[in-house]
């Protein structure tokens, strides 16, 4: 008896570790098994046509839309039903889809990266005569991309719908896309986006790795957006340059007369000091509307610093060179007198040059 | 000559002359660079695409010779028992077909007439020796073959192996066709590559007939060429256009669309009798080599110009401060101490070399001083006026 029960155990327990091995993974409501009579995996053809896009959140990294989620594949034992006969294929709608469901395979695709739940979402599911299958989701949500303002404000940004699948890893359930999913694959041309034009849709596979180091397939799916140059140009860059000229006043105000200053080193301080406040603020008010410049290295942060550095090298002339005369103490009065006639032009130039340099690079 | 002007602009001139060419040869030598590495990304695109092209050959042959030489297939084919071979190899290519690209299976017996199509059985008997000239090979040499070809079906990549009955008589032969989307989609896949195949028009519409309807479009269309399939055709068909293949000079070359750089490779393709079939387009973002080039660009360029600041204004200023600026005031004061006015002190600070000048200055102003206390002023003849000495010195 005790060998009867020794071996039914043994058994069960090699066939159990033999599926889980080798088996589907454990789904927690799907009724329908996987169609692999064609074998595995089974290649869902994907495409996402954006229909709407509300915002773009640049400072949460976010973009709320809504998109239209279609899966194809193939599953020649998808029950069609007489009404196929005429158009070829049949509509299940709403309610009707949902109870579909519970008889035909739908991959468990998942939006990866959508943020909290969709609040709008419905299904369509279309079975074909010849055992195809069409899925169909429209889903509202919100969606987190990264944004990254390397080259703000020449920068072209991807909003990205991710697509991964669940509860079967890649070997067995596969996100695939053919040149008509890129056709089907593109925004609508009604959306128009606040302070970016809108680009080609393209898709890429990607994976994600599972809990048992398996891999789910996935995709992900960018909408090219280019930024227009004008909505960011007066609240920023006109006030970066502008205050660039601050540290160029401080120098230029003052007066030399047979290789002496006039004007007295304390006023010329105070002019670098109410611009270092000024530009504290600037950079408080920028970073407060446009959170994502703030931290990272781009042309913004750059001329932040280029702002920072001039008048830290305007204070360093005025007590160097205006209240200690240190160059008068060193090589005389003439040359002082010179450095400054030199100083009132090249350091404009200089620094001008150099934010140019800043925004060229970005555009490059 | 004048040395207050001369002299600084000709040294600030070799600055300008010395940085600049400087800057220029580092520019160009990353320019160089950049296109070295440009062109190293366009021969890697053709060199995969080649590859990909010859894999799918290979495959392609491979798949034929593996059905030419099953038994059941060998004995059945050699009965010439259509339906029976149906039956024996359309399941596998429906397997085929839907999970591995292979688009087209077809049995020839000699010289070239096909025996069954197994992607569209109710047509036979046609010959093919006119657009399928390999596989009059095969039945000819018994020598198996692969290439690109446009068939009935159109464009594919073949494999024709000769078949043999159990006893070795050569009874026809078998071609297996590859469909080049798989291909290219894989290579995307991969390597981030978009492609285009264009094929002509012409074999297109003389030899596959049995196209489906929306192939040869207006749309699809680039001169002689259409547009067989495409991985992303809205990107492709900014970046490739009719007159990049109308002559195919320049297979290689970068364009620009919405402000980023694609490198493209135009492949011409040729059928197995050397003969052009049309074109591969590949098509890859360059936009980071460009972005890093321009980049560099701007910052040499900021760099050469605080070069020739600095260096212009060091030579202003040592020239002005040490030497001119001194002079000037040394001149002046002489100039004073001639025009007979009240000699001034110098102040101020002079290189040593100056400094002689000064002190000479100062000795001849006190000296000057000295005898202007010490004299008794003339009674009859008061000395002129320098006013009047320079006129009369004029005179």
């Amino acid at each position: 008896m005790k060998l009867y029960l020794t071996a039914i155990v043994t058994i069960a327990i090699v066939l159990a570790v033999a599926f889980a091995a080798d088996g589907p993974r454990p789904s927690a409501s799907r009724q329908p098994e996987l169609p692999q009579q064609g074998g595995l995996p089974i290649n869902v053809q994907t495409g996402l046509f954006f229909l709407k896009i509300d915002s773009v959140q640049e400072n949460e990294n976010t973009f709320r839309a809504t998109v239209d989620l279609r899966l194809r594949w193939k599953d020649s034992s998808a029950p069609a039903t007489s009404d196929t006969a005429i158009t070829g294929f049949q509509d299940f709608i709403g309610d009707a889809a949902k109870a579909k469901l519970g008889e035909v395979w739908v991959p468990d695709v998942e939006f990866s990266n959508m943020e909290g739940e969709p609040t709008y979402a419905t299904q369509v599911l279309r079975v074909f005569k010849d055992g195809r299958v069409e899925f169909r989701k429209r889903v509202t949500g919100t969606f987190s991309s990264e944004f990254s303002p390397d080259n703000f404000p020449f920068d072209h940004q991807k909003l990205r719908v991710k697509l991964v699948v669940r509860g079967e890893d890649a070997k067995r359930v596969a996100l695939d896309f053919r040149q008509e999913d890129l056709d089907f694959s593109h925004v609508s041309s009604e959306v128009e986006v606040s302070g970016w034009d809108l680009g080609l849709v393209d898709i890429h596979r990607e994976s994600e790795r599972g809990l048992f180091g398996e891999y789910h397939s996935g995709l992900s799916v960018e909408l090219e957006t280019i930024r227009q140059i004008n909505t960011s140009l007066a609240p920023i860059f006109i006030p970066l340059f502008a205050s660039l000229l601050i540290p160029l006043m401080a120098i230029y105000l003052n007066k030399v007369e047979d290789g002496d200053f006039q004007i007295d080193a304390f006023e010329l301080c105070n002019i670098v000091i109410g611009g270092l406040f000024a530009v504290i603020a600037l950079n408080f008010t920028v970073n407060s509307t446009y959170q994502s410049l703030g931290g990272t290295d781009n042309p913004v942060t750059r001329l932040f610093s280029l702002n920072y550095l001039g008048l830290g090298i305007a204070l360093a002339i005025i007590i160097c060179m205006f209240h200690f005369n240190m160059v008068k103490r060193m090589c005389g009065k003439y040359v002082q007198e010179q450095l400054y006639v030199y100083m009132i032009w090249a350091g404009p130039l200089l620094l001008l040059a150099t934010a140019v340099a800043i925004l060229l690079a970005a555009a490059a | 000559m004048k040395f207050t002007r001369d002299a600084a602009v000709i040294l600030i001139i070799a600055v300008l002359i010395v940085v600049s060419g400087l800057t220029y040869l580092s520019t160009q030598m990353f320019r160089g660079l950049t296109e070295e590495v440009e062109q190293e990304q366009f021969s890697l695109m053709e060199t995969i695409l080649n590859t990909s092209l010859r894999d799918g050959e290979n495959r392609a042959l491979a798949q034929a010779e593996l059905m030419a030489n099953l038994p059941d297939i060998r004995k059945i084919f050699a009965t010439r028992d259509r339906a029976a071979l149906l039956a024996e190899c359309q399941p596998s290519f429906i397997l085929q077909k839907e999970k591995y690209g292979v688009d087209q299976m077809q049995f020839h017996v000699p010289p070239a007439t096909s025996f069954l199509r197994l992607h569209s059985p109710d047509k036979f008997g046609d010959d093919l020796s006119v657009f399928r000239p390999m596989v009059r090979l095969v039945n000819t040499d018994n020598v198996s073959r692969k290439g690109l070809v446009v068939a009935r079906s159109g464009p594919a990549i073949f494999g024709v192996a000769a078949i043999k009955d159990l006893t070795g008589t050569h009874t026809g032969s078998v071609d297996v066709g590859l469909n080049f989307g798989p291909v290219l989609d894989a290579l995307k896949a991969s390597y981030k590559i978009d492609l285009a195949l264009f094929i002509s028009e012409e074999p297109l519409r003389k030899f596959a007939t049995d196209l489906p309807g929306d192939v040869i479009t207006e749309q699809n269309r680039r001169g002689k060429y259409i547009k067989f399939h495409s991985t992303h055709w809205d990107r492709l068909k900014e970046l490739v256009m009719e007159s990049d293949l109308a002559k195919l000079n320049e297979t290689r070359y970068t364009r620009t669309v919405r402000g980023v750089t694609y490198g493209v490779v135009l492949v011409p393709l040729l059928d197995p009798a050397g003969e052009p079939l049309g074109v591969f387009a590949a098509v890859k973002d360059f936009s980071a080599s460009r972005a890093a080039a321009g980049k560099s660009l701007v910052w040499q360029s900021l760099l050469a110009l605080f070069a020739i600041v600095i260096l212009a204004g060091a030579i202003l200023v040592v020239i002005r401060g040490f030497l001119l600026r001194p002079l000037e005031v040394l001149t002046e004061r002489f100039e004073e101490m001639v025009d007979g006015k009240e000699a001034r002190p110098i102040e101020g600070d002079f290189c040593v070399e100056m400094q002689k000048f000064a002190d000479n200055y100062e000795r001849l102003r006190l000296f000057q001083s000295e005898q202007q206390n010490s004299a008794t002023p003339p009674v009859a003849s008061p000395s002129p006026a320098p006013e009047a000495l320079r006129a009369e010195e004029k005179k």
